[in-house]
């Protein structure tokens, strides 16, 4: 059976090069003969239910709002993950995902209410490289973060990472980004799958069992130059 | 008094840096005539009329374009060597003290205050896209700045703006004194929501158009350039030629033709003017390095890489893209995944640069065949006596555009 990528809104959720991922993520499928599709979702489709899993990336305000409008349309993506539906999200997706987001003019915006977090505004923006140890067993997490929310979490749930360098979810909590059963959420461009491939495989393993091997060392020098260049 | 006090000793400042190879001296010499007198570009643009140009992508080229134009009719002061902040502003007026015209390129965040201080005669607004969003801000937030700037400006002053590009329409769309232009571009790639009201804008099936519930639309262009012909009110019409490659020299031609007519030069005269203009600082200027005759191009962010992988399309086979993320380059290189690089599949591609992993990385998974080299001389080394095109972000270029022969 073919695994089905949904790649949601790059129009919206594209601000910030995220889109690159569901490309990582389809070239390393490709890589390994593993059938796949990627669908992608604009503005005006229906999204579907029946996807196994989504990618959010990050975006501008207006965009963030407009988005979570679309996807709350029929429930659509709380129906995907009550499906079992596995979730990649970034940044403004990652922020959609949780119970409220913050917007322009001190508003605060209902979220999906998917992951049990809130965002608040949080000034000045948090712009820089964003280095974490993860909490799962692959190696150290690098990334660009460039946010003006802070994310607490509202339910004892396992961070993606525990900062070593820059902010991620802030509130002086030293985190970064969320891991539950189906969704895995974080601060980090880059694109996150550029520079932490064991990253992508460990999603996409959890989702189509043991991956061989491939070999493509740039993206492990990309992974190890941006955290000796971080600092 | 005071003012030719501070412009000597800004002068002197500048010949202080040059003479001790610190840099051009242009900012040095701003800076000071700034601190000594903070409204200097206000003193200095008096009696001047003074054209501001402005945008993400563009700036250099149109403002050059504009300044050649000018120039047939009187002697004109232009900084199109892309110091477009206030110091470089302040030099670029203190050029000719007796031109009568000023071509001044601004940065996007500086045009309120160009504005508020050369009461311009003419602001040439080209476009406005993400751009280094780690220390520029997003789109939308330089949009409203320059709408609440340009609500300050006086009714007599001629806003010549880019319909294409929706942010561009909505800073300007309340003037009274607005000239509508079209090059006929389609879509935007920041431009999802509506720059009025926030919900998903709607494109046409083409994107050559644009339009929204709340009433925001796409205006109808008083200027429209369709290939290389450009037409204006009452029948006016002129063949553009540009030196330059591509078609965004084209649109920024065309509008230094429009800027051109509101001083009385002919299109005809502007366009003749015009068409000369091969390189401008550098951009699209010839670079030997050993045995490689390098044509160098200029790509800040996605929208200009867009554009200059098209133009470089046609091109020798060869290629190096040098990509660095410093502070002026913008420290996120994330943006290179919004670039299609397809185009390049077939050519000879190198890269290096600070970031030389990170577009390797970028090729590998849109399938370019492409070599990493240290720097630009272990390419040439490579390409030996050949043609071939350099493609650099901003920090680079401006490193490799001393070498260029002028």
């Amino acid at each position: 059976m073919s695994l089905k990528i949904v790649h949601l809104l790059p129009e919206l959720l594209g601000t910030y090069g995220d889109q690159g991922n569901v490309e990582i993520l389809s070239w390393r499928l490709r890589k390994r003969g593993i059938d796949h599709e990627i669908l992608v979702v604009h503005a005006q489709d229906k999204v579907p239910t029946n996807g196994d899993l989504y990618l959010l990336g990050g975006g501008e305000d207006d965009a963030q709002i407009a988005a979570v409008e679309i996807l709350n349309r029929g429930g659509s993506l709380r129906k995907a993950h009550n499906n079992g539906a596995h979730f990649f999200a970034v940044c403004a997706g990652f922020q959609l995902l949780g119970a409220s987001f913050p917007a322009s003019g001190g508003r605060t915006i209902e979220g999906l209410g998917i992951l049990p977090v809130e965002t608040i505004a949080a000034s000045p923006r948090s712009v820089g490289e964003l280095i974490s140890t993860p909490t799962i067993d692959i190696p150290t997490l690098t990334g660009f973060e460039n946010h003006g929310g802070q994310t607490r979490l509202l339910e004892d749930v396992q961070a993606l990472g525990n900062v070593t360098h820059g902010v991620g979810n802030g509130l002086e909590s030293k985190i970064d980004g969320v891991i539950t059963d189906q969704i895995v959420a974080t601060y980090m461009h880059g694109p996150a799958f550029a520079r932490n491939p064991e990253l992508a495989d460990w999603i996409l393993a959890r989702k189509v069992g043991v991956l061989n091997q491939i070999d493509a060392p740039i993206f492990t020098q990309l992974h190890d130059e941006r955290i000796k260049n971080a600092r | 008094m005071r003012l030719s006090f501070a412009i000597t000793l800004g002068k002197f400042g500048g010949f202080l840096s040059r003479l001790t190879k610190r840099g051009s001296g242009v900012m040095v010499t701003g800076r000071i005539i700034l601190k000594i007198v903070p409204q200097a570009v206000s003193k200095l643009s008096q009696g001047k009329s003074v054209v501001l140009i402005s945008g993400t992508n563009g700036k250099s080229t149109t403002t050059a374009l504009i300044y050649k134009s000018l120039s047939t009719k009187k002697p004109t002061v232009s900084n199109y060597t892309g110091a477009n902040l206030f110091a470089g502003i302040a030099t670029a007026l203190i050029d000719n003290r007796k031109a009568e015209f000023a071509a001044l390129e601004v940065d996007e965040m500086v045009l309120p205050w160009a504005i508020q201080q050369t009461q311009p005669k003419v602001i040439v607004l080209l476009n406005l896209g993400r751009d280094q969003l780690d220390r520029l801000s997003e789109v939308r937030v330089v949009a409203a700045k320059w709408k609440s700037a340009l609500a300050t400006l006086s009714p007599a002053c001629k806003v010549l703006a880019d319909a294409d590009d929706p942010f561009v329409t909505w800073a300007a769309r309340d003037l009274v004194n607005v000239i509508w232009f079209t090059s006929g571009t389609s879509g935007h790639m920041d431009a999802s929501t509506c720059p009025e009201c926030g919900v998903v804008l709607k494109w046409s099936a083409d994107k050559s158009t644009y339009s929204c519930e709340c009433g925001f639309r796409k205006p109808s262009p008083e200027w429209i350039l369709r290939e290389n012909v450009l037409a204006g009110p009452n029948n006016q019409k002129v063949s553009i030629v540009s030196a330059i490659p591509g078609m965004a020299a084209l649109s920024n031609a065309a509008r230094a033709v429009i800027t051109g007519s509101f001083f009385g030069v002919s299109l005809v005269d502007s366009s003749e003017a015009i068409s000369k203009v091969s390189s401008v600082d550098g951009r699209f200027g010839q670079l030997t390095i050993g045995l490689t005759n390098f044509r160098l191009l200029l790509s800040k962010n996605p929208a200009s890489w867009r554009e200059t992988l098209a133009t470089s399309a046609s091109g020798p086979q060869s290629l190096l893209l040098v990509v660095n993320a410093q502070t002026q380059d913008g420290k996120d290189t994330s943006w290179l995944w919004d670039v299609d690089f397809s185009p390049l599949k077939g050519r000879t591609v190198f890269v290096t640069g600070d970031r030389r992993l990170d577009v390797s990385a970028r090729l590998t998974v849109a399938e370019i065949d492409h070599q990493i080299t240290d720097n630009e001389s272990s390419a040439a080394k490579i390409i030996g006596k050949n043609d071939a095109d350099l493609i650099a972000s901003y920090t680079a270029f401006h490193r490799l555009a001393k070498g260029v022969k002028r």
